[in-house]
């Protein structure tokens, strides 16, 4: 209840301090370079396998700031903090307390220092992603579209440390961080030590190598994996391969190997996106490896309302014998 | 619910409060770089692109309009080196029939043409930005110079241009019209600003 109150209290002096800094007018200097806007998000999920129904809302801001001086560019600040409520939500994440629980959550909110000398990378401190394959140049925050971070590494964001950089043929960025993901500690000695380098994330072709070398929720996963974007007209073919092992009890590794491969497609004015994703994963010790199809299409129905569905269905029986089906639906408002 | 209702009366009734703006540099530090090699820093000017601005375009060049992505809040980047201001730097994305084109501009003090690259740029011709005559048809032009390089249907480009652009005569006009609109919009939003910059 205490670790409530406290959330509660931190949560409303960031608003009231955002609020302040936005609306009066003597603090015109933080206002100054600061984009501001309100997310709001409703998602239906139907698991037909289960034949469940849920709903998650989230409503939120999406901050980017600037800081200056007379001299240029000192960093930038992004914020991003969201009332999230479940309604009937099963299986739930690790940050709620119960299907219909509603929580603060902290998506990205990190400071990326950029105005140090050529030689020295830029500094990121705060809550960021988890540099580690496609995930790491493609923002899937608040989107159906998904790369699994969460899923394959223990977690997609965690507050600590990195370095970046962008230089002529290369992007690279290392970090280390706490491993307690949306709370800015040590949990039982968790820790996430990652990495990727990769070519220019702005060229039609982008191939990067990514290492990972963690301890979160008392599982210690090392994983090197290679991603790859290849954009031609309106197509983009990317994929994502990884290898590596887990220890879940402390006491023998498990290997694990993982892909993913996308192919999407785009109208020409970016309005319509279609995408199917095929994801294999097989670990040691499991009878039977696990094959997943995604579909998914999003409409950019003006500048500010996206309308998304995707459709998820597992192709081999697993061993529990039920079938991943599900469906999802979401309206999502930026303003 | 208080939340709700504070979070959006807060946000509805800012001013700043925009949907996202596509284009952007990826990477500023590194990007300017490239057309001001030897800028030591930049300067990030925020402004908001809105259904005003929209309009004053679609008025001084008729026939276009702006993609739903050039609305919202974009940047202006001062390239310096120290405290010497070397021009200005803005991206702008135009809609082509190989998707968006995402094209860095590099404007001297006076607002004409420095230098131009692609961002993104997903067409089989885009090498055509690496042919000279084709560039310097751009460089040290103005958005008035530029403009005289309109066919009379508004959006493609004339002869003036097509004649250095070999078979890209889609891309060169695609090209024509992202720096029309890049001249106008900084000259309307950023212009008085500036002028600071020009003393």
């Amino acid at each position: 209840m205490g670790k409530v109150k406290v959330l509660w209290s931190t949560t409303m002096r960031f608003f009231a301090t955002i609020i302040m800094l936005i609306s009066v007018p003597s603090y015109g200097d933080f206002s100054d370079n600061l984009r501001v806007s309100l997310d709001g998000s409703a998602r239906l999920n139907k698991n037909m396998a289960a034949n469940h129904t849920s709903r998650i809302y989230a409503l939120g801001l999406d901050t980017h700031k600037v800081f200056t001086s007379a001299n240029g560019d000192i960093g930038y600040l992004v914020g991003q903090l969201y009332l999230t409520k479940l309604s009937n939500q099963t299986p739930f994440s690790s940050l709620f307390n119960s299907p219909d629980d509603k929580q603060y959550v902290i998506r990205e909110a990190h400071l990326n220092y950029t105005s140090g000398p050529e030689w020295l990378p830029n500094i990121r401190v705060g809550h960021f992603t988890i540099p580690f394959g496609l995930e790491a140049s493609i923002d899937t925050n608040g989107r159906l579209l998904d790369y699994y971070h969460g899923k394959n590494l223990g977690t997609k964001l965690d507050w600590g440390l990195g370095f970046n950089k962008v230089l002529s043929h290369v992007e690279y960025e290392f970090s280390y961080t706490m491993g307690g993901k949306n709370e800015p500690k040590k949990i039982n000695n968790s820790y996430i030590f990652s990495g990727r380098i990769g070519s220019l994330s702005h060229h039609d072709f982008i191939i990067g190598l990514s290492f990972i070398d963690a301890r979160i929720d008392n599982i210690q996963r090392k994983r090197i994996a290679i991603d790859w974007q290849y954009y031609w007209h309106t197509w983009g073919f990317l994929g994502e391969v990884a290898f590596g092992k887990d220890d879940k009890f402390q006491k023998e590794w498990q290997e694990e190997t993982y892909s993913l491969l996308e192919l999407h497609k785009t109208s020409l004015n970016e309005q319509f996106k279609f995408y199917g994703q095929y994801i294999f994963t097989n670990r040691e010790g499991e009878s039977k490896n696990q094959q997943l199809i995604n579909v998914g299409v999003s409409y950019q129905i003006d500048a500010k309302l996206e309308l998304s569905l995707s459709s998820r269905k597992q192709v081999n029986t697993p061993e529990s014998g039920k079938k991943q089906d599900l469906f999802r639906l979401q309206l999502r408002y930026r303003y | 619910m208080r939340i709700f209702i504070i979070l959006t009366l807060v946000v509805f009734l800012s001013p700043m409060a925009y949907a996202d703006a596509y284009c952007s540099l990826r990477d500023p530090v590194a990007q300017i770089k490239q057309l001001y090699p030897q800028k030591t820093n930049q300067l990030s000017i925020v402004k908001t692109v809105d259904a005003r601005i929209r309009n004053l375009v679609k008025l001084s060049l008729p026939s276009n309009d702006l993609h739903f992505s050039e609305l919202g809040q974009h940047t202006l980047y001062v390239a310096m080196k120290n405290t010497e201001v070397l021009g200005y730097v803005h991206v702008r994305s135009e809609q082509s029939k190989w998707g968006l084109v995402e094209i860095i501009w590099a404007l001297d003090k006076n607002l004409q043409i420095k230098d131009f690259t692609f961002q993104r740029c997903r067409s089989p011709k885009k090498k055509v930005i690496n042919n000279k005559d084709f560039k310097n048809v751009f460089i040290g032009k103005n958005f008035e110079e530029l403009k005289t390089l309109l066919s009379s249907d508004g959006i493609t480009a004339n002869n003036m241009l097509l004649d250095k652009a070999e078979d890209a005569s889609e891309l060169a006009s695609v090209v024509l019209r992202c720096a029309l609109k890049t001249l106008l919009i900084t000259d309307i939003l950023w212009g008085e600003e500036l002028k600071k910059f020009n003393l």
